[in-house]
């Protein structure tokens, strides 16, 4: 805490009070940390090691092999490539259903706006597991079980609510005299959107489908009640192989790694707009 | 900016709104029509009024569940709130002031990345993972950790216990997230009320109480709807790492487990969807209380 003692006049400060909260941070950080250095640690680690009762720290020998065999495993990479499959699928309909739809709730008025609002808002509300039944009915009705496609069309509906709403708030952010200066000197009303509005609504666009990259890659309940295993993403792969042939905490650890890999690195790259995203969805408008 | 808005009104909410009326109002309507049959799961059923619900009133274990997602709505989102609060104003003005800026604790960047690692992991591999802190023997993280002499902790195996651990999961995933959020909304307070009021000689539990979480409320009132959504679904955590999926004895069953175990495991589609119903209106109650007391500020369009 040298910084503090450069001969600066603190104000309604105590020292000690900042020592607290520096400790009390330190702890904190510690408590939110740990697990995830003990996958870290025992992702690296040779079976054996991961077994013994007397826990280390480092990996003593320190090894690849676990990420070896998790990749290694039959149906990791077609998991993996299911997942991403459905993911981009869900996602980019999410994004351009939930834009238009964002558009016509924030920048027109008309009869039923509010019931389409609050219909919105509840879904987000109940837990959508009540679902599971009927949604699978539906879907083998329409052929849709064991697919791609039936999978990535309940996740589009999962994202929408959080999507709509989110981009409603960028939207109604925008004043309103852009689009009618627009139009004066010619534009389209759909030029308006698409030159205009469109652009502007870019951070709310990356939040977005960021957020919802997130969800649909990690998301395995559904994912497993509609589909067989050689149509599963890799978060369900993961937990099913799991309970399968017992818990090989190594291979595990490590495929939850690669699992992870995709959402570190989108947050690694909007990690300074993240808060952003999230309040704008609270934005007034 | 009057004429020919319909057509673009229509267009862009067409899908949006076919979607909604085939996978959620569909699903929901044939949720009800199934909660009155007898329908196993497989093949025909018949109608049987509802004697689906007279059979939920009598099920012991139902009436265990509701106690503890009712236990779990209460503690989850106060804590959660209080904890994540509590550290969006130490990072952000929790820390020294200097020339009378005030600034977060030492290492207050880092924090805010360190903070975000568990919305990084998924719900279900952070259970996973704590299935492994809690290991009940010497190879758990945590009682690797105690003294040899110590008698092993159960955790999850421990009847009295296992929900708190839950709870304690529960908490821990969601902190990170609304200290983020927290912490955005602490950033667009400005800076000058801060100073002025330290200025004035108020300490931190003044400046916290009476500048930070008023002008937060908003951004709180959010965060309870969304915690207490999640203290009512808990399902991925009570799947993954429970004893016997919401053992031992029970003492962790959920609502959603039950749905789950019953369409799923009992083929008892039927009953199933008769605890749907219940968590259906369940939930829209409580967002229904919760909206009304924050009406003017989250439904207003």
């Amino acid at each position: 805490m040298a910084r503090h003692d450069d001969g600066v006049v603190t104000v309604g400060r105590s020292r000690i009070g900042t020592f607290f909260a520096n400790t009390t941070g330190i702890v904190f950080g510690l408590v939110m940390i740990f697990p995830v250095y003990w996958v870290l640690n025992t992702a690296f680690k040779p079976d054996s090691e991961v077994r013994s009762f007397t826990p280390t720290f480092f990996p003593n020998d320190f090894t690849l092999d676990n990420f070896r065999s998790a990749l290694g495993e039959e149906l990791f990479i077609p998991s993996m490539i299911n997942g991403l499959i459905i993911t981009a699928m869900a996602v980019a309909a999410a994004l351009v259903v939930g834009f238009l739809a964002a558009l016509a709730i924030a920048r027109f008025s008309f009869y039923g706006r509010k019931a389409i609002i609050l219909i919105i808002l509840a879904v987000q509300l109940v837990p959508f597991l009540a679902l599971l039944i009927p949604l699978f009915l539906m879907l083998q009705g329409a052929n849709l079980t064991n697919s791609l496609v039936g999978v990535a069309l309940v996740y589009l509906v999962l994202l929408l609510p959080y999507t709509v709403w989110t981009l409603r708030g960028f939207i109604s952010g925008i004043p309103r005299e852009l689009d009618e200066a627009a139009m004066i000197d010619g534009c389209t009303r759909a030029q308006v959107f698409w030159r205009i509005i469109l652009p502007l609504t870019g951070p709310g666009l990356v939040a977005t489908s960021v957020y919802g990259f997130i969800q649909a890659w990690n998301e395995f309940i559904i994912i497993n009640t509609l589909n067989n295993p050689q149509k599963q993403n890799l978060m369900a792969w993961l937990l099913y192989n799991q309970t399968e042939r017992g818990t090989a905490w190594g291979p595990l650890m490590a495929g939850a790694i690669i699992t992870s890999i995709p959402v570190v690195v989108f947050f690694l790259i909007i990690q300074r707009n993240i808060a952003t995203g999230l309040t704008a969805g609270a934005v007034k408008g | 900016m009057r004429h020919g808005k319909y057509p673009f009104i229509i267009g862009f909410l067409a899908v949006p709104v076919a979607l909604y009326a085939i996978f959620v109002v569909g699903a929901y309507l044939q949720m009800f029509r199934l909660s009155l049959t007898d329908w196993s799961g497989y093949g025909t059923f018949k109608d049987i009024g509802f004697d689906n619900f007279v059979k939920l009133w009598n099920d012991e274990v139902i009436w265990t569940a509701l106690r503890h997602n009712g236990f779990l709505l209460l503690v989850m989102p106060i804590v959660t709130i209080a904890i994540a609060l509590l550290f969006a104003f130490l990072l952000n003005v929790g820390g020294g002031s200097k020339g009378g800026m005030t600034r977060g604790v030492w290492g207050s960047k880092i924090y805010r990345v360190v903070f975000f690692f568990p919305q990084l992991l998924a719900l279900a591999l952070v259970a996973v993972i704590f299935q492994r802190v809690y290991g009940p023997d010497k190879s758990g993280m945590i009682n690797g950790l105690l003294p040899d002499s110590w008698e092993p902790w159960l955790f999850l195996a421990d009847e009295k216990w296992a929900l708190t651990c839950i709870l304690i999961v529960l908490i821990w995933q969601a902190v990170g997230f609304y200290v983020v959020l927290f912490s955005a909304g602490m950033g667009s307070i400005g800076q000058e009320i801060y100073e002025a009021a330290a200025l004035d000689g108020a300490s931190r539990i003044t400046l916290f109480f009476k500048i930070t979480l008023p002008l937060l409320w908003g951004n709180i009132q959010v965060a309870w709807i969304y915690l207490g959504i999640a203290a009512f679904d808990a399902f991925a955590l009570v799947n993954i790492m429970t004893v016997n999926q919401g053992g031992p004895n029970n003492s962790t069953q959920v609502l959603s487990m039950q749905i789950y175990l019953n369409a799923f495991k009992y083929s008892q589609a039927g009953y199933a969807s008769a605890i749907g119903v219940v968590l259906f209106f369940l939930a829209l109650s409580f967002a229904w209380l919760t909206l009304r007391v924050t009406r003017s500020d989250s439904v207003e369009a």
